[in-house]
């Protein structure tokens, strides 16, 4: 911390309520329907009458179980496929690419520069007119591959960045196939990386609408059962649902925090530029 | 082991895969707009007829200008709001930062829908803040209730965290003894601040406000359940062609314009600023 900035009472407190803003302005509508989801009263749950009236009513639900089992399809082998596909094109970027790196990153990273909405009408041109394909689940998880993808060669490549390539090529020297060094020298290495962008597509694809939703056809998924139920008013249902939405989410980035925290996994940390370091 | 094979493995296979499923649906896209739909069914003939209602229907128009303006407030809005939180968490979060910025990421991670239903429960007419008002005495606040308000809100809620991540790694990435040396040669805080800290970190904020400003742009549901009457942008416009309306190609026609803006709005971007000296050092290791 610079002493200067120390002795900058005012600037300091603004910065820091400005922080504390943007986090009430973030989590009070979060805060406010979980407690609605937990009440009787759930138009304005204050104080809560507290009851699971509510949650029992969405749990069984049967279109919303139909869609959760959809949502969870699509969330797990787009995040495994766009997870594997971006560590291929990480590693090829950072040891492949040499001069075109910089065309090959255009390239992985311009999906994030096209909106959702885009990619998910664009492909349902491409599939429905060009390739007489009907909504499928399998169009839609490798949509939600194209977008996911993106994101997973960022959290992938803040890991890779610093990883020493010189690990695999003593490997190699002393004999092990290019698989063995893989498995056993860089795998063990870079998996914290792979986890984290395994978990933040997973989150993105299950939570998808405007890319599943095109490509989908009548097949229902938590985001489209729900956009189908908020076409009628908000119900408390929703309310419910987004509460255990938020909930898991919650909880799949605990899990990361911790395995950062304990050193287990580190997301792009370098402390050879911290000011305390020199 | 630098053969041919690996290159074409490691990198022939995700840009085979982008060229599959993200380049040819676009470029069909691109081919559906100069055909034409009639009564449901597309009719292969090319023609400028769909780019030609969009230019002269005034309705199209008034949604495309209404989206720009949209976009850049809430993408400027979301910029000036994110850069003090970054820059608190960056100097004041210490151990914590870490924490704080996950914390962002848990309501950007959950989905548009389920967020757009949790800010009705904030800005609905049955919502906290009006439940608040009534529970005061008072009158409901109709400012925000289904108006371009109500979408803008929206909209900064929905993309802030995105635009606070950009411009944290781009602070995390930046070397903060550059302000220390600063300071050291007489510089005040504020004087460091816009000659290193902001200069350095422009790419990052740009990359940041595109982020930001290429889904508002083309955003279906916050205006459709939180903006009122007045309150319909283009691309939900756009999503009703392949909806109710079943016209395709005047909405691949409309997608084309958004992508062809948001193109434009990046290559603009990457023209006024000369990328060397924003703190922007390629993808090399250094």
């Amino acid at each position: 911390m610079s002493m200067k900035l120390g002795k900058w009472k005012p600037g300091k407190i603004a910065l820091l309520a400005t922080v504390a803003v943007s986090y009430l302005f973030l989590y009070l509508p979060v805060v406010h329907i979980g407690l609605a989801s937990f009440a009787r009263n759930s138009n304005f749950p204050y104080p809560p009458k507290w009851s699971l009236d509510i949650m029992t009513r969405l749990l069984s639900n049967s279109l919303y179980q139909t869609a959760l089992g959809n949502s969870l399809l699509i969330g797990v082998f787009a995040a495994l496929l766009s997870t594997a596909l971006a560590g291929l094109a990480t590693i090829g970027l950072l040891r492949h690419a040499g001069r075109r790196a910089p065309v090959y990153l255009a390239l992985f990273i311009a999906p994030l520069f096209v909106a959702e909405v885009l990619l998910g009408i664009s492909s349902l041109i491409f599939n429905g007119l060009f390739l007489g394909l009907q909504g499928n689940i399998v169009s839609a998880i490798l949509a939600n591959v194209v977008h996911c993808f993106s994101y997973a060669v960022l959290i992938i490549a803040t890991q890779l960045y610093r990883y020493d390539w010189r690990l695999d090529d003593a490997a190699m020297v002393f004999g092990a196939s290019p698989a063995r060094t893989f498995f056993e020298v860089t795998l063990p290495l870079i998996w914290p990386g792979l986890l984290g962008a395994f978990i933040v597509t997973f989150i993105m694809a299950f939570n998808n609408l405007e890319i599943s939703f095109y490509l989908l056809g009548a097949t229902p998924t938590l985001p489209s059962a729900a956009w189908g139920a908020l076409r009628y008013g908000v119900k408390p249902e929703l309310y419910a649902l987004a509460t255990c939405v938020n909930l898991i989410v919650f909880t799949l980035l605990a899990v990361m925090f911790v395995l950062m925290m304990t050193g287990a996994a580190t997301f792009g940390h370098r402390p050879e530029r911290e000011r305390s370091a020199v | 082991m630098k053969g041919r094979v690996a290159p074409a493995v490691f990198l022939g296979i995700p840009t085979l895969f982008l060229a599959a499923l993200f380049v040819l649906p676009l470029l069909s896209m691109l081919v559906l707009s100069v055909w034409r739909t009639e009564n449901y069914h597309i009719i292969r003939d090319v023609s400028f007829h769909n780019y030609a209602v969009l230019a002269t229907e005034g309705a199209y128009m008034t949604f495309l200008m209404r989206s720009l303006v949209m976009a850049t407030a809430v993408s400027a809005i979301c910029t000036l709001i994110a850069w003090p939180v970054a820059y608190g968490i960056t100097l004041y979060g210490g151990r914590y930062k870490l924490l704080f910025t996950l914390a962002f990421a848990v309501p950007f991670l959950t989905g548009e829908v389920l967020r757009i239903i949790a800010l009705q429960g904030l800005l609905g007419p049955l919502g906290l803040l009006n439940g608040v008002l009534l529970a005061l005495g008072a009158a409901p606040l109709r400012v925000i209730m289904y108006t371009n308000v109500a979408s803008a809100i929206g909209l900064v809620y929905l993309y802030l965290p995105i635009v606070v991540t950009v411009i944290y790694l781009s602070l995390l990435n930046f070397d903060q003894r550059l302000i220390d040396a600063a300071t050291i040669f007489g510089a005040s805080p504020a004087r460091a601040f816009f000659e290193i800290t902001w200069p350095l970190n422009l790419f990052g904020t740009l990359i940041g406000f595109a982020l930001c400003f290429i889904p508002c742009l083309s955003a279906t549901l916050a205006p459709r359940f939180l903006g009122g009457p007045n309150g319909t942008l283009y691309g939900m416009a756009m999503a009703q062609q392949f909806g109710e309306s079943g016209t395709w190609a005047l909405g691949a026609a409309m997608g084309v314009v958004l992508f062809a803006v948001s193109v434009l709005l990046v290559v603009v971007a990457a023209r006024l600023v000369d990328l060397r000296r924003t703190g922007f050092t390629g993808f090399g290791r250094g």
